[in-house]
């Protein structure tokens, strides 16, 4: 058994009809009253559906201007890369201009000291005679040693030998 | 000043001395003692040539002043005349005459290095070998002298100097 409040309710959404309806019509004391207080409550519910879907819309764009406030702002604090001579590309060419100048400079020093040349530093042997006649199958040869002395050796082979007897002081 | 720190970077160069010795080389079962002259070469010679004894038969030890000296290291047999035509900044120039009696054997020119020492091999004499050993040592009296004056720094990093720039520019 519906009470009035549920069958008004019904009544106002348009939900009773047949004979239910004409006994709820033929119940109320004013029916054009209550007519017209259904013709607003239909208005007042438009107004609550349009209302809502457009409060709805606003809330989207709402959250949208807040997302892209919160990125802006979030980009405004990240550091800014500070602008720098030393790009990519020049730290690139920078390399490639030492590395390049790094072995001219090898090659030319490496020119000027040729291993087998003899350092400064060492005692060089600009040249050596043999007599010929005495000693015809004298060879010369000269190295360093390899230990911490650094000691030049004129090596010949081939000279004349000489008695015990030469060994005097 | 640059004057001065040129007279004493000669100065220091000039007080040295180069040691030339006529050495036999051999195999005895009992070797002596080696000479304190070769004592810093004992092992190498060693290794060079493998005789465990070497005797000093002659030697000079000459003070060089300008660079310009000769001198003669003597034994009974041997005479090694050195000529010196020179000092370089690395060394002394060096004309060596090795003698037999009045007969030359070898002649060489060499620039003798401060800091490597010259070893010449000789001929054959009896189950031996005749060596020529030259090595460049701090005159003694300067070399107390610079131990018992430490190095002037001025004058130590002007020698450097001027090695770097006679490196560049030859």
């Amino acid at each position: 058994m519906k009470t009035f409040e549920e069958k008004w309710t019904a009544w106002l959404d348009g939900q009773l009809s047949g004979r239910e309806l004409t006994e709820f019509e033929a119940s109320l004391p004013d029916l054009a009253t209550a007519e017209a207080e259904k013709r607003d409550a239909q208005k007042l519910g438009s107004f609550l559906k349009e209302q809502l879907t457009t409060q709805a819309l606003s809330n989207e764009e709402f959250f949208n201007h807040q997302l892209r406030e919160r990125i802006a702002s979030d980009t405004q604090d990240r550091p800014r890369a500070t602008s720098t001579w030393w790009t990519i590309p020049r730290l690139v060419w920078s390399g490639a201009t030492a590395l390049a100048l790094f072995v001219i400079t090898t090659v030319v020093l490496m020119t000027q000291h040729q291993p087998g040349e003899q350092s400064e530093y060492l005692t060089q042997i600009l040249n050596t005679r043999v007599d010929p006649a005495a000693n015809p199958s004298a060879t010369i040869s000269i190295f360093e040693s390899k230990t911490d002395n650094k000691v030049t050796v004129l090596w010949t082979e081939g000279l004349q030998t000489l008695p015990a007897d030469y060994a005097a002081k | 000043m640059f004057l001065i720190l040129a007279l004493s970077a000669v100065s220091a160069d000039a007080a040295q001395a180069v040691w030339s010795g006529l050495v036999i080389a051999e195999n005895v079962p009992q070797p002596a003692p080696i000479p304190p002259e070769l004592t810093g070469l004992e092992q190498t010679l060693k290794d060079l040539f493998g005789y465990n004894q070497f005797e000093v038969i002659g030697q000079s030890n000459k003070t060089l002043k300008t660079g310009d000296e000769d001198w003669l290291a003597n034994s009974k047999y041997f005479a090694l005349h050195v000529d010196a035509r020179g000092e370089n900044d690395s060394g002394y120039s060096l004309n060596l005459t090795l003698y037999k009696e009045k007969d030359v054997l070898l002649e060489t020119d060499a620039n003798l290095s401060k800091s490597s020492p010259l070893v010449i091999k000789g001929p054959q004499v009896g189950s031996g070998q005749l060596l020529l050993v030259l090595v460049v040592k701090d005159d003694e009296l300067a070399h107390r002298r610079r131990h018992a004056e430490p190095a002037n720094p001025i004058t130590t990093a002007w020698q450097r100097l001027r090695r770097a720039i006679h490196n560049v520019i030859p």
